[in-house]
């Protein structure tokens, strides 16, 4: 199989799984994500990306305990895998050693 | 209270949500949905809707198959472990179910093959749409008479005058006496064959396949002779060499052969193995070509799309124009294929015919196997106290009431399937013996329409058996079940004694039918005739026995062991020769009476020994009697004569009455007596022997010398009358045997329910046996208890199968114009005889319980 490759939003749903190291499920990676990015979105894109992740094995996910919450449903927590974080890493290498060759540009 | 989001997106998230995600969208979901409802309750539900909407995309829609195809798979194997562990467990009860639906089955094929065969007799030809008999309808003074013969001359008044007739041909039937036996001769060899006469375009009307030559042309000729392919081998080694060699017939005439058709099929209602043309039967018998002379058939085609009710009321007024509009007769086209089925005929309006058997026997199989299916029911339902633990688990453990209902009406096909393999064996061993009784020829061709009624009957067979169980026991409360708080409803216990009594109530008329059946035809049997049919011997006068009756018969009454002689035109017994154009003094010009006419010889009453009760008989010592009539009872008393004899009637010429027979049955049990007389006249055909009882050897030897002396190399080709007689009766007795059998299969089947249930029940109450005989019971009493519950069930089905047998027989009998009347003992023979086979059915299994030793019983407790 072709190395799966990781698309834009994906990578930032990723990091924030990353960031809220075992406790990102769909509602506080939505709240968190539309507070950085300061605009609004819809809760089915973060489920789609988080599903895709899933597939080509970048998160894997746990389900949380019963509470009376949520109308009794579980929360499914979502953690980074190694291979996912490898990724990132891989990402943010890249971008930081094209970003340094990047000429010192004055806008003036 | 928590804020509700909208109902039915909820519903429709569930609905298409695959399973793995649902509960993370949905919780998520609802998180948001209550985090925005506090800020706005209406912005919060339409949010919700949206993000419902939203995750309607592939990556979390479910597949929708109709079937979860593992669980069932896994569900059906199970359900089919489950079936085979219960047949392997309760084995009595499952070959009890076997036999029953199997032989159920096999009888319910048969009566299928047959019916298929009766209903398909006639069809075969292309023309069949088109193809029509000419019929009669008259008026006599005794009401109007409807026949299927008709005139010579009507095919040709058809071909001239009815523009929308196709073809058209006269025919001499082979139905005619003597012609299913005549003889062709080439050389030295001699060849017995049935034989017609029929029109020219014959061939062009009806689809008998013809080998050799054309249809329009292969009786043109009047010498012409078309042969069957067997009979050509059997003249001349090969149907080729046959074709434009002459063959003698009856050793009276040449005949060419003009072509070979390939034989009658089985599902012919006509079997013969030549044609003749009709030009020729007009030289050897004129009366065929007159308008008075009555016996011939006539078929036609219509031409395409001549509407039959139209095209009969313009024959009427065409044949009203050409003889006057005070016609007592006028002829009508019946649907030829129609004949086999719907042959009779009252009052002119057609009232039925072979079909009541068809449709008899249809009920009878659709009774048995209901019967089968009964037996089913009940010993699953009261079998399924054992089960009930299994549906009480399987319930709890998720099985809904459907999956309930599929697993034991499966169970049920599954048992009519093996049924229906059984049954397809028995079928293959009975076909022969079957055959022989019904006189088919039936074979178990595994045709398109059998294999899809076959499984069609043992599917539904098996759905109807397994309904009501099925819907019973998934219908009780798992947790009564498994508290072992159910009590067996009242309800399923009335339904089982309900089954138990229609299926006795069906049996027993089964049973009173077949035994009145059998008593009808036995009163036929040994009835006195009026004249003796037994031992009375015929053979037709052929070669050089013609001129030479005479000296033939005084030489044939030498012989030892034949007690008198004489010989006749007619065959005597059935319809003869049926005449209109007696006329006698005060004859009204309206009154139609037809008699019947049978010429006779010197001593032929004596010979057959009708009974004279005024007058004499035909004697050589009067001089010339061929002007004398003798007339029955009932003629007399049409023709309102007061002292007969000496009177004179017009009857071809003028005729003195000599003498009056007492009335004696010519025809079959079926007929009124009807008007009939005897004239001598010197056309005859056919030699009558009376021989001595135990002597009939010596005689047939003595008469087969003397007649080979005559027609050397000849055999004497002789029939009984009593055979004859036995020919009229030939469809009740087929229906009698048959009826035996079915019905005794009924009775059976209803047993071996009985059967079932009687072991079931004493195997229930074992411990309350037990218990009884520890304190004191006898044998006797147990029994007793035992047997009372069955006994009244029985009896209760006596009580209504009796009257409606009574309604149904009186009814059949009604077909019959002399019937025995109906006894009260038949009704009660038979009432006991059902209890007495109840009895022994559940003596068995009862006196076995009865006898157990209370220890044994008791023990495990």
């Amino acid at each position: 199989m072709k190395n799966p490759s990781l698309g834009e939003f994906e990578e930032l749903v990723l990091l924030v799984v990353a960031a809220q190291h075992d406790q990102a499920y769909g509602v506080s990676i939505l709240e968190d994500l539309e507070e950085k990015l300061s605009k609004k979105l819809n809760i089915s894109a973060v489920h789609v990306a988080l599903k895709r992740m899933e597939d080509k094995g970048f998160v894997k996910s746990r389900f949380g305990g019963i509470t009376s919450e949520r109308g009794g449903r579980r929360k499914k927590f979502y953690i980074i895998t190694a291979f996912g974080k490898q990724m990132l890493d891989q990402q943010y290498a890249l971008r930081t050693s094209i970003y340094q060759q990047i000429p010192n540009i004055s806008f003036g | 209270m928590k804020p509700k989001p909208p109902k039915y997106a909820l519903r429709f998230l569930r609905w298409f949500c695959r399973n793995d995600y649902l509960e993370e969208i949905e919780g998520n979901l609802l998180e948001l949905f209550e985090q925005q409802y506090t800020a706005s309750p209406k912005k919060a539900q339409k949010q919700f809707v949206w993000n419902v909407l939203r995750h309607f995309r592939p990556a979390f829609i479910r597949s929708f198959k109709l079937f979860q195809p593992s669980n069932h798979r896994a569900m059906l194997h199970y359900n089919f472990i489950l079936a085979f562990r219960n047949f392997q467990r309760y084995k009595s009860s499952f070959f009890i179910n076997l036999i029953g639906l199997s032989s159920g089955l096999a009888c319910a094929l048969l009566i299928f093959l047959w019916v298929q065969d009766e209903l398909s007799v006639d069809k075969f030809h292309a023309n069949d749409e088109r193809l029509y008999r000419v019929m009669e309808k008259g008026y006599s003074s005794e009401g109007i008479y409807t026949s299927f013969e008709t005139r010579g001359p009507m095919a040709d008044f058809l071909r001239e005058e009815m523009p929308q007739v196709e073809y058209v041909a006269a025919v001499g039937p082979v139905s005619w006496p003597g012609y299913d036996r005549l003889t062709l001769s080439i050389d030295e060899k001699n060849v017995k064959a049935a034989g017609q006469y029929v029109g020219k375009d014959y061939f062009n009307i009806f689809s008998y396949e013809l080998l050799i030559g054309s249809k329009d042309q292969v009786l043109a000729d009047k010498n012409s002779i078309v042969l069957s392919e067997e009979l050509a081998m059997r003249l001349f080694d090969s149907a080729q060499d046959a074709v434009g060699k002459s063959v003698e017939f009856q050793q009276e005439r040449e005949f060419i052969v003009s072509g070979i058709f390939k034989g009658t099929p089985a599902r012919s209602s006509v079997q013969f193995d030549f044609v003749m043309t009709f030009e020729a039967l007009k030289d050897e018998k004129p009366w065929v070509d007159s308008w008075g002379g009555g016996g011939p058939l006539v078929f036609a085609t219509l031409r395409e799309g001549t509407n039959v009710e139209y095209f009969n009321d313009k024959l009427e007024a065409t044949l009203k124009e050409r003889f006057g509009d005070d016609i007592n007769r006028v002829a009508f086209l019946e649907r030829y294929s129609d004949h086999y089925l719907y042959g009779i005929y009252e009052i002119g309006v057609r009232v039925g015919g072979r079909i009541e058997y068809v449709r008899l026997f249809s009920v009878v199989a659709i009774i048995i196997l209901l019967i089968a299916s009964i037996n089913f029911v009940n010993l699953t339902t009261a079998r399924a106290s054992r089960r009930l633990k299994e549906i009480g688990i399987k319930k709890v453990v998720g099985s809904g009431r459907k999956e309930l209902i599929f697993q034991y009406i499966g169970e049920s096909v599954l048992i009519s399937f093996f049924s229906l393999m059984v049954a397809i064996l028995l079928v293959a061993l009975a076909l022969p013996t079957f055959n022989e009784i019904t006189g088919k020829q039936l074979a178990l061709g595994f045709d398109h329409t059998l294999i899809v009624s076959a499984l069609t009957i043992a599917f539904s067979t098996g759905v109807v058996a397994g309904l009501y169980p099925a819907l019973y026991l998934s219908g009780l409360r798992s947790i009564n079940i498994l508290k072992g708080k159910l009590n067996m409803s009242s309800g399923s216990v009335w339904a089982r004694k309900g089954l138990v009594v229609f299926q006795f109530t069906l049996s027993i008329i089964l049973m009173v039918s077949v035994w009145v059946v059998h008593r009808q035809i036995a009163f036929v049997q040994n009835q006195h005739l009026g004249y003796d049919k037994d031992n009375v011997i015929y053979f037709p006068i052929t070669g050089r026995l013609n001129g030479n009756e005479e000296t033939f018969l005084t030489e044939m009454k030498k012989i030892p062991g034949v007690l008198n002689a004489s010989s006749t035109g007619h065959r005597i017994v059935g319809h003869n020769w049926s005449v209109g154009n007696i006329e006698w003094e005060g004859k009204t010009p309206d009154d139609e009476t037809g008699f019947e006419v049978i010429t006779a010889n010197y001593d032929l009453l004596e010979t057959l020994g009708v009974e004279i009760i005024e007058g004499r008989s035909f004697s050589r010592n009067f001089g010339n009697d061929t002007t004398k009539i003798i007339f029955n009872e009932t003629a007399i008393e049409a023709m309102g004569l007061t002292s007969p004899i000496g009177t004179t009637v017009e009857f071809y010429g003028e005729k003195e009455i000599i003498g009056v027979v007492k009335d004696f049955h010519f025809e079959s049990f079926h007929e009124e007596l009807k008007p009939m007389c005897f004239v001598m006249q010197a056309s005859i055909n056919r030699m009558v022997a009376k021989l001595q009882a135990g002597r009939e050897k010596e005689a047939l030897a003595g008469l087969q010398t003397l007649y080979s002396n005559y027609n050397p190399g000849f055999v004497l080709d002789y029939q009984f009358l009593d055979d004859d007689y036995q020919a009229l009766y030939v469809a009740e007795q087929r229906v009698s045997t048959l009826s035996e059998y079915f019905a005794a299969l009924a009775i059976l089947i209803s047993c071996l329910g009985l059967f079932g249930l009687a072991a079931f029940t004493a195997e229930r109450r074992l411990k309350e046996i037990g218990i009884r005989k520890a304190l004191g019971a006898s044998v006797v009493n147990i029994v007793g208890l035992l047997t009372g519950d069955f006994t009244k069930m029985v009896v209760v089905a006596i009580g209504i199968a009796l009257p409606i047998g009574y309604f149904l027989t009186q009814h059949w009998l009604q077909n019959f114009a002399f019937h025995i009347d109906l006894q009260w003992w038949y009704f009660a023979g038979v009432g006991l005889l059902a209890l007495l086979i109840a009895w022994l059915t559940i003596g068995l299994q009862t006196v076995k319980a009865a006898q157990v030793n209370p220890i044994e019983c008791l023990r495990d407790e």
